[in-house]
């Protein structure tokens, strides 16, 4: 016989065993905070007031929202243009371009900014930053606004059509408009990438924040110091997660409304824009992909050290995947509570926890890195050193990318499908089971894809965690260019990209500019 | 078979009170319509008697156990409620076996209820298929099977023809309803369309505003609507002017006999309420008839409605059953009689909302 | 949830969370060190050198004494962080460092073990840690590395101090966030006061001092042409020899040695500490002995150049010896204020 279940708890808050997950995942995010809250709170309100309060400060500050501020623009326009291009218009090979405008994602940063640097004499400063740091994050934008602008339904621009506005207008005024969402998530995680990115900013040269905590800790050994100055980090990513609430307002409501299969949308005919369009497109690929790929090709054949054996490069690459798999692994665990809550109980909590998670996300690797450091020695000694506690810095690092990604996926599968399934008699968790998972999975793995590379990808942390004597393709990267053995590097670097590149596609692939429909 | 009965239940979501203290009694075995406009808080019901939301007061029992009550609720998943939702909402990754399998035990999938419910709903053979290759009347019939396959007490099915189209809507309200019949099982649809309501249920519940205003059999709530709204809500009203005289009212179309309302018959200034069927031609040579203008004339084949002037200015609606013979046109001076008795309600009584035309 | 090893990590994380907030008030000075007790035959070594200088010496300290060396590489500096975070609870046993000052604020934060004197004996008074905590291993000199194409050998300075004269104006490269730099300009503050350093920031400053980020990269510049030349350790020219795949006299870039004792031709050193916890590990002193010895210090002139700090061993030739370097005559462990350093670098607008 079915008993009453007290439910007073549940007015303050509505699933509880699914709110506490979401918290305990935010947790793990959280512990940077923590950690800078303690060894800041230990330095003192003098020695804070040294560190924070001065011209420099707000010079670094000044330039690294500047910088963040010109490569999220950037990174819009381009992302949203090719976006545009591959789904929308009768851009030739755009099937091609569509996958290959996805791949400078696998570039790493420094591996970019070395590259070009390497290159081009004099090639140094803000603006020479600003283009790379472009060129790696614009698939940040231009993968979930291609994703989009396939899903957009075309009757409201065949709407806009028939009311009198010429299809670029509508292209504008209705499309574009229909994707802000997307433009706008992917425009917050360049904001807080920049913010966060060392590689490229060191090797250009760029004075932001988080070469200002770097030099501390690098000429000073002042690990407090740095410290200090990585709360002004998470103060300014407050300030863009503030903006980017604040600009969302009712975008999240532009769902397509009704059944039935939506029509494959209609092309524009680029006409004379044709040829343009493509030496663009070509142009953006050719300074992201091939200025990388002929400088290691140069480094290879220049040098003359090499990798110690293959089997030392095939070991760093085996233990990368391990160790990326294991992040990602954990990483989309925890998010799946954050997201599934953000998606089903809307509300404060839901909010909160999904900001909180971002706002450690501005943080330097190296940070994140010695709060882990912290927490393994001082709460999880059995850990510490392990892949465990790699892993658990992966998902504090990279926890928002699986967020954003598990709560768009569990909007795939309707409330009023898991109600159904409950009132069949099915109990919450094989409902998530066989329901919500199921139908969220495509999703979900799209988040895992971008965990997934992003992980392969990461320096500082690893570093710093990694199990003493375990080698990774970033680690081996790292070891031999530390000795300027660039043609040992060299391979090191090819590999990362070639395996970063894999989920890349498909990540690029699933969003649906692949599909022959419509043209 | 289970009877559910709902006592005062209130339901309020922020500063919105969606359920004022509602009443409401489902005998076992009888399929119940909840009718009312939209925001009536017909959905917040059935989502209550689901177990989607608790109530903030009242209580709901099943077969006299209780289920919810304030603060306190059994969990949707052991109340054996099952719920047939808007566009079916079938799991689009799951074939119409695995759709209709979803809420078997083990015993009872080797048993053969799947084929046993498809049959039902008239789908035998089509449990290899997946939803998006089904029409949406076959998605329905999925629906409701996957529904009644664990033998659910209760049924709820929360306006599942919407999306239909008429002629495939009457077709499907039939056969659900033999299905629910076969099955035995006690059921609540909720619905905005009064046709429906009226030609499936064997009683229908009222809503208004959080509120059940009326409930009973179909043809007594058409006959004899609480108040002026239910009236119009339940189907076209012609309303007229009167003064009430024993067991007669005087109107602009002469003078009405008038259904007693608990035994009394006031008298004075009223109004009246006709249905427009009740108003007919009058044979040639008919001392009572009243002389009124045709207006304006919809035709719908298998009856006509006309709207009329009478010589004081009123105007009336008349439904025309008569496919022999041509109706008239607008502009046509025609005679009118009143069939039947007519509902008095007092003058000050507000108007009823005019549903659309079926 | 998913895989079964994932379920003590959970765990692990959620009692770490409610931890945190406890244990969190400075505790970590509060573990307590692990017993050692006698040789285990194992030392974990945390290298803040590079693994392709090191490697070769370790793999043949294990070869030769049967003890297991497991080694985490990193960056020096971070390195010094990760061991400061750590405290006594640190798995290392050994600290190898790119610089004094790595080894100093580390011994600073009380984590390093005094050395016994037999060890601290080998090496010169003025390449180890006064009070014994941590002792010199190689030693490299400052230079100023130069194109031969731009820079005439009868141009090249006397003194470090005239590199802001405006002959020099845009042609000097340096990497101020390097440590190698930074006791450079620690050692001048004690050689030549705080005034003339600060003169000595606001000259480079003010004559367009070309900034890097390392010391390979102004090599590589100088070696290009891109530079004409800049502040870098002696040793860099050799690396990049090394990866060309020839030799140092084949490369446009050279070093110049400052004469007559120069600041600007300081002598640094890379080090070795022991943790505190590995105090009486005879395995941890049997390696320190090992990095000391002919064998190692041979290595490390001979196939990576740099200066061996015992007596029996002697320079690779091609290098000028120590002694007649005449190098300044500074004391390594006056290199301590480091933070007066980088107040002056930082107000200097070089960083």
């Amino acid at each position: 016989m079915p008993t009453l279940t007290p439910r007073r708890a549940r007015r303050f808050l509505p699933r509880p065993a699914l709110a506490c997950a979401a918290v305990l995942a935010v947790g793990v995010a959280l512990i940077p905070l923590v950690y800078l809250g303690i060894r800041v709170g230990q330095a003192g309100w003098g020695r804070i007031a040294d560190e924070l309060f001065t011209a420099r400060t707000g010079d670094l500050a000044g330039r690294s929202v500047a910088l963040a501020g010109v490569v999220t623009a950037a990174c819009t326009v381009l992302g949203v243009a090719a976006a545009f291009l591959v789904t929308r218009t009768d851009l030739p090979a755009r099937r091609v371009f569509g996958v290959l405008a996805a791949l400078p994602l696998a570039v790493p940063s420094y591996v970019a900014a070395f590259a070009w640097v390497s290159l081009a004499q004099g090639f140094e400063g803000f603006w020479a930053a600003a283009l790379v740091l472009t060129l790696v994050s614009y698939p940040y934008v231009y993968l979930p606004v291609a994703a989009a602008l396939v899903g957009v339904d075309p009757a409201q621009e065949e709407v806009a059509r028939s009311l009198g506005r010429g299809p670029w207008q509508t292209a504008v005024g209705v499309t574009l408009r229909q994707v802000r969402p997307a433009v706008a998530a992917g425009a917050l995680l360049v904001a807080l990438y920049v913010l966060s990115d060392f590689g490229a900013v060191s090797i250009l040269r760029v004075d932001v924040f988080t070469r200002a905590v770097f030099t501390a800790i690098n000429l000073g050994f002042d690990r407090t110091g740095a410290l200090v100055l990585a709360t002004v980090l998470v103060a300014l990513s407050a300030l863009v997660l503030l903006a980017e609430q604040l600009s969302r307002r009712r975008a999240a409501r532009y769902a397509r409304l009704g059944g039935g299969a939506p029509r494959p949308p209609t092309r524009l005919r680029l006409g004379r824009l044709r040829w343009p369009a493509v030496l663009g497109l070509a142009g953006v690929l050719g300074a992201a992909l091939g200025v990388p790929a002929v400088s290691l090709v140069r480094w290879f054949g220049e040098g003359v050290s090499r990798p110690g054996s293959l089997g030392e490069l095939a070991d760093a690459a085996g233990n990368s995947l391990g160790v990326a798999l294991l992040g990602t692994v954990l990483t989309v665990v925890l998010a799946l509570p954050v997201g599934l809550l953000s998606a089903r109980v809307p509300g404060l909590l839901a909010v909160a926890l999904d900001r909180l998670a971002y706002l450690s996300h501005a943080l330097p690797g190296l940070v994140i890195g010695l709060s882990l450091v912290f927490f393994g020695i001082n709460v999880a000694y059995p850990l510490y050193q392990s892949v465990w506690l790699l892993a658990l810095a992966y998902a504090a690092l990279f926890l928002p990318l699986a967020v954003a990604a598990v709560s768009a996926a569990a909007a795939q599968a309707p409330p009023g499908l898991e109600e159904v399934a409950r009132s069949l008699g099915r109990r919450r968790a094989y409902v998530l089971r066989t329901v919500t998972l199921p139908l969220a999975a495509p999703g979900i793995g799209a988040g895992a894809a971008l965990v997934f590379l992003t992980c392969m990808k990461e320096l500082p942390a690893t570093l710093l965690l990694r199990p003493t004597g375990m080698n990774t393709l970033a680690t081996g990267l790292w070891t031999h260019t530390s000795v300027a053995a660039y043609a040992a590097a060299a391979p090191y670097a090819a590999l990362l990209v070639l395996i970063a590149a894999m989920p890349t596609w498909w990540l690029s692939a699933r969003t649906g500019v692949l599909t022959r429909t419509g043209g | 078979m289970a009877e559910l009965r709902i006592t005062d239940v209130r339901k309020a979501y922020d500063r919105i009170q969606a359920l004022s203290g509602v009443d409401l009694t489902v005998r076992s075995g009888t399929l119940v319509a909840v009718l009312g406009p939209s925001g009536a808080g017909k959905t917040t019901l059935l989502r209550c008697i689901a177990g989607f939301e608790t109530p903030d007061a009242g209580e709901i029992r099943i077969d006299g156990r209780r289920v919810a009550t304030r603060g306190a609720s059994v969990p949707p998943e052991r109340r054996r409620i099952a719920v047939v939702p808007q566009e079916g909402a079938l799991f689009p990754h799951l074939s119409v076996l695995g759709n209709v399998t979803y809420g078997l035990g083990r015993s009872a999938r080797r048993a053969g209820r799947a084929a046993t419910v498809l049959e039902l709903v008239g789908l035998a053979g089509f449990e290899g298929r997946m939803p998006h290759h089904l029409s949406g009347g076959q998605q329905q019939r999925v629906a409701v099977a996957r529904a009644l396959a664990p033998h659910p007490p209760v049924v709820l099915l929360d306006e599942p023809f919407n999306a239909l189209d008429a002629a495939l809507r009457a077709e499907l309200r039939r056969d659900v309803r033999q299905a629910l019949r076969a099955d035995g099982a006690t059921a609540v649809l909720v619905t905005h369309d009064q046709a429906e309501a009226l030609s499936v249920a064997e009683e229908i519940a009222v809503m208004r505003d959080g509120r059940i205003v009326q409930s009973g059999p179909p043809e007594l709530l058409y006959r004899e609507p609480a108040d002026p709204w239910v009236a119009g809500f339940v189907g076209e009203a012609v309303w007229l002017p009167a003064t009430a005289d024993g067991d007669r009212a005087h109107t602009p179309l002469g003078t009405i006999r008038l259904t007693p309302v608990e035994g009394r018959l006031p008298t004075g200034p009223m109004r009246v309420l006709l249905r427009p069927e009740q108003i007919t031609l009058a044979p040639p040579g008919d001392p009572d008839a009243i002389a009124a203008t045709v207006v304006r004339r919809d035709f719908y084949g298998h009856d006509a409605m006309l709207v009329l002037r009478l010589t004081d200015g009123t105007h009336v609606t008349a439904r025309i059953f008569d496919p022999a013979a041509l109706p008239p046109a607008a502009d046509d001076e025609v005679a009118l009689r009143v069939r039947g008795t007519a509902r008095m309600f007092p003058p000050s009584a507000r108007p009823g909302a005019t549903p659309s035309h079926p | 949830m998913g895989t079964p090893g994932m379920r003590p990590l959970l765990a692990a994380a959620l009692a770490g969370l409610l931890a945190l907030g406890a244990t969190a008030c400075g505790s970590e000075q509060t573990a307590q060190a692990e017993p050692e007790a006698g040789s285990d035959k194992k030392i974990t070594v945390y290298s803040g050198r590079s693994e392709s200088l090191v490697k070769p010496v370790l793999e043949d300290f294990q070869k030769a004494s049967g003890i297991t060396v497991q080694v985490r590489y990193g960056d020096t500096a971070q390195m010094a962080a990760q061991l400061q975070e750590e405290g006594n609870r640190s798995p290392a046993d050994v600290f190898l460092a790119q610089d004094a000052g790595a080894l100093g604020s580390v011994a600073g934060q009380g984590l390093f073990a005094k050395l016994p004197n037999e060890v601290l004996d080998k090496v010169p008074a003025a390449y180890r840690d006064e009070d014994g905590e941590w002792v010199g291993v190689t030693g490299r000199v400052r230079t100023m590395a130069y194109n031969t194409d731009q820079v005439p050998k009868g141009d090249l300075p006397e003194s470090v101090f005239e590199l802001t004269e405006p002959e020099w104006k845009g042609k000097v490269g340096i990497a101020p966030t390097n440590g190698s730099f930074q006791a450079f300009i620690t050692a001048m503050r004690v050689e030549h006061g705080d005034e003339r350093t600060e003169d000595f920031l606001a000259g480079l400053k003010a004559n367009d001092a070309q900034i890097r980020e390392g010391n390979a990269p102004i090599v590589a510049d100088v070696n290009s042409g891109m530079l004409a030349s800049g502040l870098v350790n002696h040793y860099y020219v050799y690396e990049l020899a090394k990866e060309k795949g020839t030799t140092v006299d084949a490369l446009k870039a050279k070093n110049h040695f400052f004469p007559n004792g120069d600041i600007g031709s300081l002598v640094n050193v890379s080090g070795v500490g022991v943790l505190d916890k590995a105090d009486d590990d005879p395995d941890v002193r049997k390696f320190v002995d090992y990095l000391l010895g002919k064998g190692a210090q041979t290595y490390f002139a001979e196939q990576i150049y740099e200066y061996p700090l015992i007596n029996s061993v002697v320079t690779a030739p091609g290098l000028p010896s120590l002694v007649s370097l005449n190098a300044p005559d500074i004391d390594l462990n006056d290199l301590d204020d480091l933070r007066t350093t980088i107040e002056m670098i930082k107000e200097s607008g070089l960083v």
